[in-house]
Parts: C-alpha cells; structure tokens; sequence
C-alpha cells in the first residue's frame, strides 16, 4: 500500500507546487507580454501608414468573433485630425509553408501606403526574404489587382520564391479589394 | 564533491553533448540556420539545465523511483514555460527568433539525460557544475554549428556580410539538409583528431 501512496503523493506535491509557480509568473508577466506585443503592433502599423499624429481604432477582429472575407483577420481605421485617411488590414494568404502574415496599409484612394510581414514559416534564404525592404517596398503605391510580374502585376517576386511573392501580393490585393468595397473613396 | 572544473570541462570537451553524446539532435538540426540562433538556443537550454539539475539534484532523495521520469518532465517544463514568459515580456526580439524553439527544450532529451544520468545521484552544487559545464558544450557546439551553415549558406557571421554579393552562396546549408551535412562533416573532423591524439 505505502508503495502505491508515497510515489502518487511526491508527484501530486511536485505538479502542485510546479503549477503555484507557472501562475505567479504568468501573473507577474502579463502586463508586460500585452506591454510588447502591443507595441509590436503598433510599430507595425505605423510602418505601413507612415503619417504623423495618427490614431488607430480596430474596426474588426476575428479572433473576438468579428466575421471577415477572405484571409482578412484584422482592420483598423487610421485617423488623423478626425478624418480617417485609411485602413490598416493583417491577412493570412496562404505560403509555402503556412500562413504568410501580412500587414498592410491602404489610403483612402485605395493605394498601399505601406506593407510588412509579420510572421511566417517560410523557407530561410528564399521566402523569408518577404521580411527584406527590397521586397516589400514594391508594394508602396500599389493599387488593386496587386500582382507579381507573372501574373500580369507590377511585384518583381523574390526569386525562386513565387509562391511567398504571390501569397503577400494576393493579401495585398484582399487589403485593397476590401478598402474599394467597405469604405474607400469610390 | 567532484572537481567543478574537472565537470565543466568533461561536459565541454570530454562528453559534449552534440559531438560526443550525440544527443538533443532535434533543436540542434532546426535552430542552427544562423550563429545568433544557435547560441540563443544554447543559453536558454543551459539557463533551464542549470536550473532543472539543481532542483532535481535537491529533490533526488525525495523522488520515489517509480515516478522519477514524470517528476523530472514536471520540473523541466515549469522551468522552460516561465524562461518562455520572461522571453516574452523582457526580450521580445530574442523571443521573435526562438519563441518556436523553446517549448522543444521541453523535450531536449540532454536535459531528461542529464538529470537521469547526472543530477539524480549527485550533489546539488556539482549538479549546477554539470548543467554549466553540459549548456556551455551544446552553446558552443550549436554556435559554431550556425556559424559555419551562415557562413557557407548566407555569406554572413554574425549577420555581417563577409562574403561579396558575387560569391555564390549554397543556400542548401541554411535549410534543413545543410544541418546535417555540416554536423557530419564537423563530427567526422573532431573524431580524426581525438583518435590522432589516442594513437
């Protein structure tokens, strides 16, 4: 009997006092993860809407249970002395290897001010150089379709990765597309 | 009590973990793509080594033997789940590069190995000696590892370009098969000098 008990009573102490810990910590540690993540955020959004003195207001976002076409996870509003001059749009096309996470930035006129990859799991060397200025910068002024040079667009892919060019083109291209339907000048 | 350099140094050069025991291949294959990558991974295994040893190490007489392995996962993932936190809200950049590799040290088979082998039938302080001596072989030996699949495969170290633009580079040593390929070659080289040294 004692065999049976003392091993099941060690254990049972250790995973307590192992999950006390994890939430102390996780405790402690949640302002400060929120802290950077959203400062994550909003330096990525200011780098795709690159204008001074303005706010963002998120408009919907699907993992609160927002419903949006598309790859589209996320749209902010940009707002500038009280006049929105624009969208902030994250889309999830889909990569080589997985979801592509593609900020981008649109006006008004549906042009992109700005685009930026914030996560993927693309192949090292070949799709992850999506994260490279010389990549992303094509897409300043961009306007729907937004498509690599195969395809009949303007986007120079990166070479030998058409598949990840296409994919941040296509995400592009759903930013534009749903700013011109939900809200854009026209 | 054991030798503290004796200990450092037998998990540096005499056992290393990677070129010796050959162990923990998983995280040294996937994260060695860059120099950085491979000595951020080092660390962090050798912060929660040293850390997972010492309190097995302290709870070793307290650990019934039927239910050790189930306790040593316990402790091990408590300490990798809270370095995860800290990354998280400390050091996001470093959190970026290896938030995906961090829950595999749960599963690093050098530091179940370590407290099996180790911890569980030594002293606390030679424990933390062991953690340090087995962290700072797999830092070295994942560093170099990315130093040499950047350097062939990037043209960088450290990523400062060092190679010119015109130099072709083999990408094939950032990608998974270059991991192995590097690790073989780097293997076979350290094994010719060891038996040059025996004979």
């Amino acid at each position: 009997m004692k065999e049976i008990v003392r091993p099941a009573v060690v254990l049972l102490i250790i995973t307590a006092v192992a999950a006390m810990l994890l939430g102390i910590v996780s405790e402690t540690t949640k302002a400060a993860i929120a802290e950077q993540s959203a400062k994550t955020e909003a330096e990525a959004m200011a780098a795709v809407m690159p204008e001074d003195g303005i706010e963002f207001e998120t408009l919907y976002d699907v993992t609160v249970g927002d419903q949006l076409d598309g790859t589209i996870k996320k749209v902010a509003k940009a707002i500038k002395g009280g006049e929105t001059i624009g969208y902030v749009l994250t889309t999830a096309p889909s990569g080589f290897g997985g979801e592509v996470s593609t900020m981008v930035g649109v006006d008004m006129d549906g042009v992109v001010t700005g685009l930026r990859v914030l996560s993927h799991a693309e192949t090292p060397g070949l799709g992850a150089l999506a994260t490279s200025p010389d990549f992303y910068e094509q897409f300043v002024g961009a306007k729907s379709p937004v498509q690599v040079t195969k395809d009949g667009g303007e986007i120079v892919p990166i070479t030998s990765a058409t598949i990840t060019s296409r994919a941040v083109s296509s995400g592009a291209d759903e930013a534009v597309q749903w700013v011109n339907a939900n809200g854009g000048a026209n | 009590m054991g030798n503290p350099v004796k200990i450092i140094k037998n998990g540096i050069i005499d056992e290393n973990p990677t070129f010796s025991q050959v162990i923990g291949m998983c995280p040294t294959l996937a994260v060695t793509s860059s120099a950085i990558n491979g000595i951020g991974m080092g660390l962090s295994t050798a912060a929660v080594l040293i850390c997972s040893n010492l309190f097995i190490s302290l709870l070793r007489k307290v650990i019934p033997d039927k239910v050790r392995i189930p306790c040593f996962i316990v402790v091990i993932a408590t300490f990798v789940t809270i370095i995860q936190f800290l990354l998280q809200a400390y050091l996001p950049s470093l959190n970026a590069s290896l938030g995906l590799y961090i829950p595999l040290i749960v599963v690093n088979c050098l530091i179940l190995a370590r407290a099996e082998a180790f911890a569980s039938k030594n002293s606390p302080i030679d424990s933390i000696f062991d953690g340090i001596g087995m962290g700072l072989g797999f830092t070295v030996a994942l560093g170099f590892l990315g130093l040499v699949r950047e350097f062939i495969g990037a043209g960088t170290l450290f990523n400062v370009t060092v190679l010119p633009d015109a130099f072709p580079k083999t990408l094939l040593f950032v990608m998974a098969p270059g991991a192995f390929f590097t690790l073989g070659c780097l293997m076979a080289l350290l094994n010719y000098f060891k038996n040059k040294k025996k004979a």
